[in-house]
């Protein structure tokens, strides 16, 4: 074994590192049918302190390290870029610390998924309020706050999962262990406050796509959760893009508190009916736009109030309300109680066999969507040669869109938007043209759509490095993001390739 | 280059897995979804990925891709997996009939392994020792059976019974386990027929129905034993046979026509099917003899349950047994946590078998139970071995052990 091994399996012991073969390979992809990073070492260490030691050799034999929750990046953010390096599995790290009930914030480590913590918190009857990434079931909670995730529940009241965090303890790329936020004061004796001490540093690791640090435990307000909540379903007149946006508008010039509310675009309705997915709208006379809501309350006169809210400003922009049971089309009925929101998240994942997404995960402002959808149909008549071409070797068109479209706080909307491929091998045969034009189309289409000025938040290996390549950061930007790299990270060894570093 | 013609015929299902990682993750409260894979959670803090489905998924994607070669060492690897089926039934599912994600009608786990196994055979990697053992034994003219015992010694368990005969509408397949490491539990199953006044009939020179070696992946191997037996079974003139193994029930149900090609010219039941048939219709009385009640939990075999969708027919018999308190364990039906031993495990890797029966032991005994009970001999075994090695008071029995102690 290599000296490298020998120093790993110091600090963590042999059974928790490995350059076994098979075991780099399983660690070499995330959520995506494309993008591949084979390691040369998956080390599962158990705290801070070890990922310290492990920085600290790594600096000094310049090999790149990547930290990796659950793996459920669809962007290639949890494996090398490139062949090589490190990947530490943060699952080992899954404990619950602390439940400060008192002050409603809890202290977990970060590896730890959202079904667990919230199961957990559910015995006392809280709730993380944002219930983390889309990929909920699975994903870490130090994934999420890496990410600004949204997605899994809750992100029309909460917003993204950064919004309440408290406190982190990181460990950076030259192996210092550091705490945020009311931490900084080392006379603390527990996390109450993300802001103050100075700087919000903690912000500085939020959404880092794990470029700036490890984080190793964060602490996180918790709420209790509801005793009362209401979910209606809606089919959209014609036009249905168009009465979203209004809906969506509405309920914040409004202020009424909603939960959740998403819109699902008429392709998805329609192809999904037809492929089988949605046997709860099979009876829909017209395949039209749907839209659906969550509310919360503390009381039954306040769940009313709120929901004859909503339904005026659905009803008013022509909506239909479809029956409140699952059977009679009520989605969100299935949404909120049988927390299925990972499962639709993105468009027609595995219509037919091994069709999977080539996508990536924005922000942009409620009115700006409709004319980006259209400009997603009007990539996909450019690109008709090469979809055409994966149809005659696959025997199905890549289908082009967007998975359903979520209100998140302040006055946003956060959609997934892409195309639909197949994998490269098909039908016993491994086609370099398919991965070729796959990565050609899914860097085309991620360029079109930042080009309407959109937030992406999920970056992964795709979207850090395209900001780079078509010049989406000012200058001036990407060199202040550089220079902070590089004071934290001077040899470059953390997620190493990310943002071209 | 090995050849991999069976993984070749799966790559809808391989290329079809996202990556998700709900095989290794997933906890969904709201449909009794309590984690996933129990290989993983028996490794522990050793838990890599490669001991859950989506690192296998993602081993097997680069081996199509040309990227990997079949070997030893990932037969290691492949044969640390109970096959429980639990990440399929996890896979991108709704569980929901009115909202369906089509990924999981394209990826059945167990048959990617099951076609990985079959590689590894043909390759030369596997079996591996002990199951070469356990395949050679089974395909010993002398023995017939993967214990390694002497054929005759199947049949002693008929020399304590009455009220079996050679032909009859209704025959019995034995199996092998029962027969030769739990031969009480078939001295009970003819005490209850004795009691309700019925008789089955036995097949005569009865071999090995290959559940053992279908799932180490050696078809070949088995495909004698299966025509031995379709032939010993036609002999009885039985329409209907009825067996009190769950690893025998997917085998004669489910693979016995697939390798043979055609239906079978009889019916294939489960005990627990005839023993409800025989409650219902009043042949067996089961006595309120007892005043106190015990408390019983029902443990799904992944054979009976996730691979053959029966869960029912096991849990009305219990509810018909007097005085019998029935609890549902935390993860039931198709969450339910296997016991272990399935896949090979238990003869290949005991320590792994254990370490899974721990998990379902504890869960059992949190439930506040006097007895679990099953209908499988493999997880009678290895969970009462757990038992016995965690020194706790809970029962494990066979739920035809169980009547046979009402009567």
């Amino acid at each position: 074994m290599s000296e490298v091994y020998q120093k790993l399996k110091k600090i963590v012991s042999e059974k928790f590192v490995s350059n076994d073969l098979y075991m780099r390979h399983a660690y070499s992809r995330n959520v995506d049918p494309v993008l591949q990073g084979i390691p040369e070492y998956v080390v599962r260490p158990k705290d801070a302190k070890e990922i310290s030691e492990i920085l600290k050799i790594v600096n000094e034999e310049n090999i790149p390290v990547i930290p990796r929750g659950a793996g459920c990046c669809e962007f290639g953010g949890s494996k090398p870029i490139g062949d090589g390096g490190i990947v530490l599995d943060m699952k080992r790290m899954e404990n619950i610390i602390n439940l400060d009930e008192e002050n409603l914030i809890i202290t977990v480590e970060a590896g730890i998924s959202w079904s667990k913590l919230n199961e957990y918190l559910s015995q006392f009857g809280l709730y993380t309020g944002c219930m983390g990434p889309g990929s909920g079931l699975t994903a870490s909670v130090g994934g999420g706050i890496s990410h600004h995730s949204v997605g899994g529940g809750g992100c029309a009241k909460y917003g993204a999962c950064t919004n309440q965090l408290v406190s982190l303890e990181i460990v950076l790329p030259t192996g210092e262990i550091i705490e945020t936020g009311s931490q900084a004061n080392k006379y603390s004796k527990f996390p109450f406050n993300r802001f103050g001490n100075g700087p919000d540093l903690a912000s500085l690791f939020c959404g880092d796509n794990g470029i700036f640090g490890v984080k190793t435990k964060v602490s996180l307000q918790v709420f209790p959760r509801p005793d009362f909540a209401n979910y209606k379903t809606f089919l959209l007149p014609r036009k249905s893009v168009e009465a979203s946006v209004n809906i969506f508008t509405e309920i914040r010039k409004k202020g009424v508190d909603v939960y959740d509310a998403i819109y699902i675009m008429d392709l998805l309705v329609s192809v999904g009916c037809q492929y089988g997915l949605f046997p709860l709208w099979d009876n829909l006379k017209r395949k039209r736009g749907v839209f659906f809501y969550v509310i919360e309350a503390n009381s039954e006169v306040e769940l009313e109030e709120k929901t004859k809210q909503l339904d005026n400003i659905l009803l008013t922009n022509k909506a239909e309300e479809l029956g409140p049971e699952i059977a009679d089309g009520n989605f969100a009925k299935w949404h909120y109680t049988e927390q299925g929101h990972w499962l639709f998240a993105h468009n027609l994942w595995g219509v037919v066999p091994g069709f999977e997404p080539l996508d990536a995960e924005c922000h942009t402002p409620i009115n700006s969507y409709p004319a980006i959808l259209k400009d997603l149909d009007q990539w996909d008549q450019e690109h008709s040669e090469e979809m055409n071409m994966i149809l005659e070797i696959a025997g199905f068109r890549p289908i082009t869109g967007s998975g359903p479209i979520i209100l998140i706080d302040g006055n946003n909307v956060e959609f997934t938007c892409g195309f639909t491929s197949f994998a490269s091998y098909i039908d016993g045969k491994y086609y370099d043209i398919i991965r070729e034009t796959n990565i050609k189309l899914w860097k085309s289409i991620l360029e079109r759509v930042t080009k309407w000025g959109v937030q992406w938040y999920m970056m992964g290996e795709i979207m850090s490095r395209l900001m780079i390549e078509i010049g989406a950061y000012s200058e001036e930007y990407y060199n202040f993001l550089k220079s902070i790299k590089k004071t934290l990270d001077p040899n470059l060894i953390l997620s190493r390739g990310k943002f071209n570093f | 280059m090995s050849k991999i013609e069976n993984l070749k015929k799966q790559w809808e299902a391989i290329m079809s897995c996202m990556g998700c990682g709900d095989c290794g993750f997933a906890i969904r409260p709201a449909v009794g979804r309590y984690l996933v894979c129990p290989v993983k959670e028996a490794k522990g803090e050793e838990g890599f990925e490669i001991w859950f489905a989506r690192g296998r998924m993602n081993v097997l994607k680069s081996i199509l891709e040309g990227k990997l070669e079949l070997s030893k060492d990932l037969a290691e690897f492949a044969y640390q997996c109970s096959e429980c089926g639990s990440c399929t039934d996890t896979c991108h599912e709704t569980h929901n009939p009115y909202i369906i994600l089509n990924t999981s009608k394209w990826i059945d786990h167990v048959e990617v392994w099951h076609a990985l196994r079959q590689d590894l055979i043909k390759a030369g990697f596997a079996p591996l020792d002990r199951h070469a053992k356990l395949i050679e034994y089974m395909n010993n003219p002398d023995m017939r059976n993967p214990y390694g015992e002497p054929k005759e010694k199947k049949f002693e368990w008929l020399n304590d019974v009455k009220g079996v005969s050679k032909t009859g509408d209704l025959a019995f397949y034995a199996g092998c386990t029962e027969p030769l490491r739990q031969k009480e539990t078939l001295l009970n199953l003819a005490k209850i027929f004795n009691a309700a006044g019925k008789e089955f009939a036995v097949i005569e020179d009865e071999w090995c129905c290959g559940s053992i070696s279908i799932r180490i992946g050696d078809i070949e191997a088995v495909k004698p034993n299966i025509e031995h037996n379709i032939e010993q079974i036609k002999k009885t003139g039985a329409k209907k046979v009825f067996v009190a193994c769950a690893g025998c029930y997917r085998t004669l149900k489910k693979d016995w026509p697939e390798i043979f090609g055609q239906d079978l010219p009889f019916e294939v039941v489960n005990v627990t099917e005839v023993l409800l048939d025989l409650i219902n219709n009043e042949s067996l009385k089961i006595p309120e003899k007892d005043t106190e009640v015990i408390k019983v939990a029902y443990h799904d075999p992944c054979h009976l349950g996730r691979h053959m969708d029966f869960y029912e027919p096991p849990r009305e018999v219990i509810a018909k047994i007097p005085n019998t308190e029935m609890i549902e364990l935390r993860r039931n039906r198709n969450n339910a946590w296997c016991c272990g031993a399935g896949g090979g495990v238990k003869s290949q890797f005991p320590e792994l078998a254990l370490d899974i029966a721990k998990d379902r032991i504890d869960e059992a005994v949190e439930s506040g139970i006097d007895i679990l009970l099953t209908e499988c001999p493999f997880c009678v075994g290895n969970l009462a071995d757990s038992v016995k090695k965690e020194n706790t008071n809970m029962k494990v029995l066979d739920i035809i052990d169980y009547i046979a102690t009402k009567i």
